[in-house]
Formats: structure tokens, C-alpha cells, sequence
């Protein structure tokens, strides 16, 4: 009963965006359009559709409209911008996050807002095998416009290197206070073991797995293969984070849609944004 | 010194976000954005022509090059089957040449009305870049008019806006040029 | 005391002024001479000038004015040989000045009517070339139509957008391109918003203007 519902205000809400069924007839085949229309086509159009700032054609709407960035229209569409197999279309977590957006201050995502991230997910070949890295992007401003720069990188065989280690084992690995005064004489006891080289370094470290990403792809041993896929990540929202995912399926929630909605007050969000941004 | 370099890096950078901010207005972008649309649907026209089997060889090859004008001449299109994101790599002139030469008796290559335009964004040249998405069917047939392939694909093409001068009989002419870039055709679920 | 002072000064007075008065009336009719010869003189100077100015393209008058200043001095009917000579060398002159204007109004007017007509011809030839049962039939309309221009290098301006005070264009073209273009595309978008000819009557610069 209850997917019934939800499958009627699914159509619902996607009729919104696509109440002219257009039908087209070439040759034998008849196209409908009525799906192209709901797809959310781009992630701009997520981020337009996102703010109410284009019509359910697609067309922009000018910002004298009464009806841009109209926080009643934005109730009404925002549900179709969520993958509603998993969110369905009338969850709490749906409702709430819609109220948050689209009350008196409301929050509107910006292409230069900063505070989202692309991941791609790539294949390089490492030494020979392939190996899948996740490349972080941001756009930057930079002369009269911007562009997307790397800002972090993912690769098991980088994480490999860095271990966490048992406490008991770091513990016993270190340079005792007074070997100033012997010349640093123990100092090649540091270098014995290759794979513990970290523990002798400033509780503060973090290895910076770009520059050793930059340094492995200047070596030769990391060559790039292809994309396999992106999302993106948007901490843009005052108080939520969410993923944005591609979705190509039938229906009228297809495209670029929230995949992944977290309720994240402010505080808590600086910690994650290192893992994109160190 | 050092007050009047600061001062005048300060003016600089004021100058920097002054010419970045400047915008267009709602009704210039419109017109951006109609004319950015017509070279996207010459290009499904130009696509259609070359892909007819009607189309005489001299005559494709005259629209291939017509086609290939609508593009910077770095740009390349990179093309994924439903089965694997791996992307192959064309020139604009290869991409069309193949679709030239593909080997049915009868193609059916058809738009969806759906035409889908960004906003424009700005590179760090000043130089306006945005994407039109578009949506084609492929129909290919056999002699006795069998359908023995077909595919949707979702066409998003990159076009890159600059705003130009030229003299003409003495005149300065301000224009927009519009060049098409990197074009990705990714294959879609029927619908 | 003091009316005795008074009535002396009200006979001086009344002496004077009776003595004035006679002499005025003697010299009046000198007056009146000397003023019709100054005004005369004046009239002639004033002649003399405007006409020199207008022979020597001095003056920032119109045709029209200039031709009433004329009248004007002749109705004065000074009737001195340097000035109607000056009249009649101004007279001739802006009878060539008006010939030569009516002759530009008669081309311009013509040039109107040619770039109606070639408005119009233009306009059909673009939608007969976009709705051409046939290539060849095409390209014939595009050679007629090339025949129009100067050469098929003859830029072609497409105005996208008219903002106060200037214009937004598409890339410039050639007719030639276009032309071909209208055939590729089969469609004919533009319409003429002007046209520029060469001393031939041929065009050499074209403006056109989304539909």
C-alpha cells in the first residue's frame, strides 16, 4: 500500500517537472520525452532545480521573476532531486531537510560557493597492475573565472604504506631526549626499518598522499588509465552534508540525485572537509 | 615603496574581481545561449547528413568539414557504451568519418526536443564555458529492413563563448564567438 | 527770497528751451539724411559680408537659409554694382548647390528603393535556397544570388541582440558561407537589416538579423 502511494506521488512530482508529455514520432518509434524532462540533466540543473531558478522546461527563469529561487516552489520540487528508491518521497529526514532549506533564510547551493567536491574514481596501472584511485577536485577561482583543481587523493596502496600501527609497537620507536648530546649517533636506528620510518616523526604528521601521488606519476610508475565514475560531495548547506550520484534508470527520478543526506551541524563538518581538503 | 606596492597589488586585485564580476545581463545571456543552442543543432544537422546513407560521398565530406569549423581544433569526443564507462577517443573528423562509414543499409539518427543549457561559467582567461546536453536515438537497418542495432545516447557538449572584435568597412564589430569543444556521448537505458 | 530765485530759473528755463528748439527743427532733415545714408551703408556692408561668406562657404547656414538671406538682400534693392554682382555669383553658385542636393535626394531615394527591392529579393532567395527541393537547385539560387555581391567574400554581420546603444553579432561570415549554410541547415533564420552597396550597385557589406 505504502510503495503504491509513494510510487503515485513519485509521478506526482515528476509530472512537475515534466507537465507537457511531449511525444514524438520518427519513423516507426515514438520518444517520449517526459522522463528526459524529469532527468536532472546536469549537475548544474541539480543546482539550479536545487534553488527553483529554471522552470520545469529547463528553461532559466530571470531573477525578476517572482517565481526564481521561490521557497513555495522549491517545496514542491526539491523531493525529485532526492534518489527516491532509497529516500521514497515523503521520509522524515526528506521533510526535514526540505522545511531547513526553504524556510525565512533560506540556503541556496552556488557553483562558487565553494564547500563541494567532485570524486572520481580512476584506474592508474601502479607498477605494472591496475589500481583504483579517487581523485578529489574543487573549483578554485583563479584570474576572471575558475577552475577545477586536485585537492586530495585516495589510493590503498598509499594507505598501505602508512599503517596505523599498534600503539604498543610506536611506542617503542623514538629518539630519547638527550641524543643532541651524542651527535644524534642513534639516529640510523630510524632508518633501519623502512616501514616504521613514520613512527619517528611529529605526532602532528600527516602523510601528504598528493604529493606522493605528484611524486609516483613523476617516477613513471603511476600512469593514468581512465574515469570510471564521479559524484560529488556538497558541504555547501548550512548544517547538512550530502552526496550528489548519477542515476540511469527508467522513471522520473533519474540524473544527478542526493544518493547520500546527512544531518551535520556546522562543528562537525570541518574534520570531514580535511578528508577533501586538507 | 613598499606601501605603494601593496597599495597599488591592492587596486589590482580589486580590478581583478571587478572585471570578473562583470555580468552579463539576463536578456545578453538569453541571446548567448540561443546562439551557443543553433550551433549545437547545426551540428545534429550536420550529424544527420553525414550519417544518411543517401548523402552523396563528395557532399558528406563538404558537411564533414563544415562540422568540423563548429569545433576548436583541440577537441576531441569521447564516446562509452552502456556496458562500460571506459571512454574511447575520437577526433571531430574521425567521429564523423566513422559514422560516415558505418556499414547499414539504412540509419535512423533522430533528436529528442530536449536541449538542455548551463549556466556559463567563467575559465581564468575570461573566457565563457558551457554545456548543452542533448539526446539522439541511432537506428541502423539491414537490406530486407531488419533493425539490427539501436541506442540512445546523452550528448553533452562543451561551448566555449568569447567575446570578440573585428573591423568591418571601418566599423568595430563586437562579437561573440562560439566554438564548440569536447563533446562526451554516453550511452543511455532505452526509453 | 526764495521765490524770487525761482522765478528767475523758470525764465532762463523757459529761454532755453524756446531757443533750443528752433535749431533742432533746422537740422532734423540733415539728421534724418545722415541716418537713410548709415543705414545705407550699413545695409551694404551687411550684404557684402553675408554674400562674400556664403561665396566662401563661411557660414554654418542651411540651403534653405541661405537662399532666404539672398532674397532678403535683394529685396533691400541696394542697387550697387558690387553687390549685385556678389548676388548673382552667389545666386549661380547655389543653383549648382541645389541641383547637386536634389541629386543626392534622387540617389538616396533610389538607393532606398534598391535596397527595398534587394530586401526582398535577398529574403526570398535565402528561403528558396533553406527550402530547395534539391541541391542542385540550391546551389542554383546560391549563384544567382552571389550575383547580387560585389564578391562572395562580401562580409556578412548577423546581429543577435540590440542593446542601447550598441549590438551583440554572431561571428562575422561571408555571403558565400551563408549561403551554403542556409542550404546545410535547411533553414532561413535571418532576415535583412542592411545593405551596403559599392559604386557599382553591387552589395558589399550585408546586415542581417535573427527572425
Amino acid at each position: 500500500m505504502w510503495t503504491r502511494f509513494g510510487n503515485i506521488a513519485l509521478l506526482i512530482i515528476g509530472l512537475l517537472w515534466a507537465s507537457a508529455t511531449t511525444a514524438q514520432t520518427i519513423g516507426d518509434f515514438k520518444m517520449d520525452e517526459t522522463e528526459l524532462y524529469a532527468m536532472t540533466k546536469q549537475m548544474g540543473q541539480f543546482m539550479r532545480r536545487f534553488n527553483y531558478e529554471e522552470d520545469q522546461f529547463g528553461n532559466k527563469l530571470n531573477p525578476k521573476d517572482p517565481k526564481y529561487r521561490n521557497n513555495e516552489m522549491r517545496r514542491q520540487s526539491l523531493p525529485i532531486l532526492f534518489d527516491q528508491e532509497k529516500y521514497g518521497t515523503q521520509t522524515e529526514l526528506q521533510r526535514y531537510f526540505i522545511e531547513d532549506v526553504t524556510k525565512g533564510d533560506s540556503t541556496f547551493m552556488s557553483f562558487l560557493g565553494g564547500r563541494w567536491y567532485s570524486e572520481v574514481s580512476t584506474t592508474f596501472k601502479y607498477n605494472g597492475t591496475d589500481v583504483s584511485v579517487l581523485l578529489i577536485l574543487a573549483v578554485e577561482q583563479e584570474g576572471l573565472g575558475s577552475k577545477w583543481v586536485l585537492t586530495n587523493v585516495y589510493c590503498s596502496e598509499f594507505n598501505k604504506l602508512f599503517p596505523k600501527g599498534e600503539l604498543a609497537e610506536r611506542e617503542r620507536h623514538y629518539l630519547h631526549p638527550m641524543s643532541h648530546e651524542l651527535d644524534f649517533m642513534n639516529i640510523y636506528k630510524a632508518f633501519q626499518d623502512p616501514d616504521l620510518i613514520e613512527y619517528y616523526a611529529s605526532k602532528d604528521y600527516q602523510p601528504d598522499y598528493l604529493t606522493l601521488f605528484f611524486y609516483e606519476v613523476k617516477q613513471g610508475r603511476l600512469v593514468f588509465q581512465h574515469v570510471d565514475g564521479l559524484k560529488f560531495h556538497v558541504f555547501q548547506i548550512k548544517d547538512w552534508y550530502f552526496e550528489v550520484s548519477w542515476f540511469d534508470r527508467k522513471g522520473l527520478n533519474s540524473g544527478w540525485l542526493m544518493s547520500n543526506v546527512i544531518y551535520m551541524p556546522e562543528k562537525e563538518k570541518t574534520n570531514l572537509i580535511k578528508f577533501y581538503q586538507p | 615603496m613598499k606601501k605603494i606596492i601593496a597599495t597599488l597589488a591592492f587596486v589590482m586585485c580589486f580590478a581583478g574581481i571587478a572585471l570578473a564580476q562583470d555580468e552579463l545581463s539576463f536578456e545578453r545571456k538569453q541571446a548567448i545561449d540561443s546562439l551557443a543552442l543553433e550551433k549545437v543543432r547545426d551540428l545534429s544537422k550536420y550529424i544527420k547528413i553525414v550519417g544518411s546513407k543517401d548523402t552523396p560521398f563528395s557532399e558528406a565530406n563538404r558537411v564533414i568539414d563544415r562540422a568540423e569549423e563548429l569545433f576548436m581544433s583541440d577537441a576531441e569526443i569521447g564516446v562509452s557504451s552502456i556496458h562500460s564507462n571506459q571512454i574511447t577517443y575520437y577526433r571531430v573528423r574521425k567521429y564523423l568519418e566513422h559514422l560516415m562509414r558505418l556499414n547499414y543499409d539504412r540509419v535512423e539518427i533522430e533528436w529528442y526536443n530536449i536541449e538542455y543549457v548551463s549556466d556559463l561559467q567563467r575559465q581564468p582567461d575570461g573566457t565563457y564555458v558551457g554545456v548543452i546536453t542533448i539526446f539522439q536515438t541511432f537506428r541502423g537497418y539491414d537490406a530486407e529492413g531488419n533493425l539490427v542495432y539501436k541506442d540512445t545516447t546523452k550528448k553533452d557538449i562543451t561551448v566555449y563563448v568569447r567575446r570578440k572584435e573585428t573591423q568591418i568597412g571601418g566599423r568595430t564589430i563586437g562579437f561573440w564567438d562560439v566554438l564548440l569543444g569536447d563533446m562526451r556521448v554516453k550511452e543511455t537505458t532505452d526509453r | 527770497m526764495k521765490t524770487r530765485i525761482t522765478s528767475i530759473i523758470m525764465v532762463l528755463l523757459a529761454v532755453f528751451i524756446t531757443l533750443g528748439g528752433t535749431t533742432s527743427c533746422k537740422s532734423k532733415k540733415r539728421l534724418a539724411k545722415e541716418a537713410a545714408e548709415a543705414e545705407y551703408k550699413s545695409k551694404v556692408e551687411q550684404a557684402r559680408n553675408d554674400l562674400t561668406a556664403i561665396l566662401d562657404d563661411e557660414t554654418l547656414w542651411t540651403l534653405e537659409e541661405k537662399e532666404n538671406r539672398v532674397k532678403t538682400i535683394k529685396d533691400w534693392n541696394l542697387q550697387n554694382a558690387e553687390i549685385d554682382d556678389l548676388i548673382s555669383q552667389v545666386e549661380k553658385k547655389l543653383a549648382r548647390e541645389r541641383a547637386q542636393r536634389e541629386e543626392e535626394e534622387r540617389r538616396a531615394a533610389e538607393e532606398r528603393e534598391k535596397a527595398n527591392a534587394a530586401d526582398v529579393v535577398l529574403g526570398r532567395n535565402f528561403n528558396s535556397i533553406a527550402n530547395a527541393g534539391s541541391t542542385s537547385q540550391a546551389n542554383r539560387v546560391i549563384n544567382e544570388t552571389l550575383g547580387m555581391f560585389e564578391s562572395p567574400n562580401v562580409p556578412v554581420l548577423i546581429i543577435i541582440s540590440q542593446n542601447p546603444g550598441f549590438n551583440d553579432y554572431d561571428r562575422p561570415t561571408t555571403i558565400e558561407k551563408y549561403l551554403n549554410y542556409l542550404k546545410d541547415q535547411k533553414k532561413a533564420t535571418e532576415k535583412v537589416h542592411e545593405i551596403k552597396y559599392n559604386a557599382n550597385g553591387k552589395i558589399n557589406e550585408l546586415e542581417l538579423i535573427k527572425k
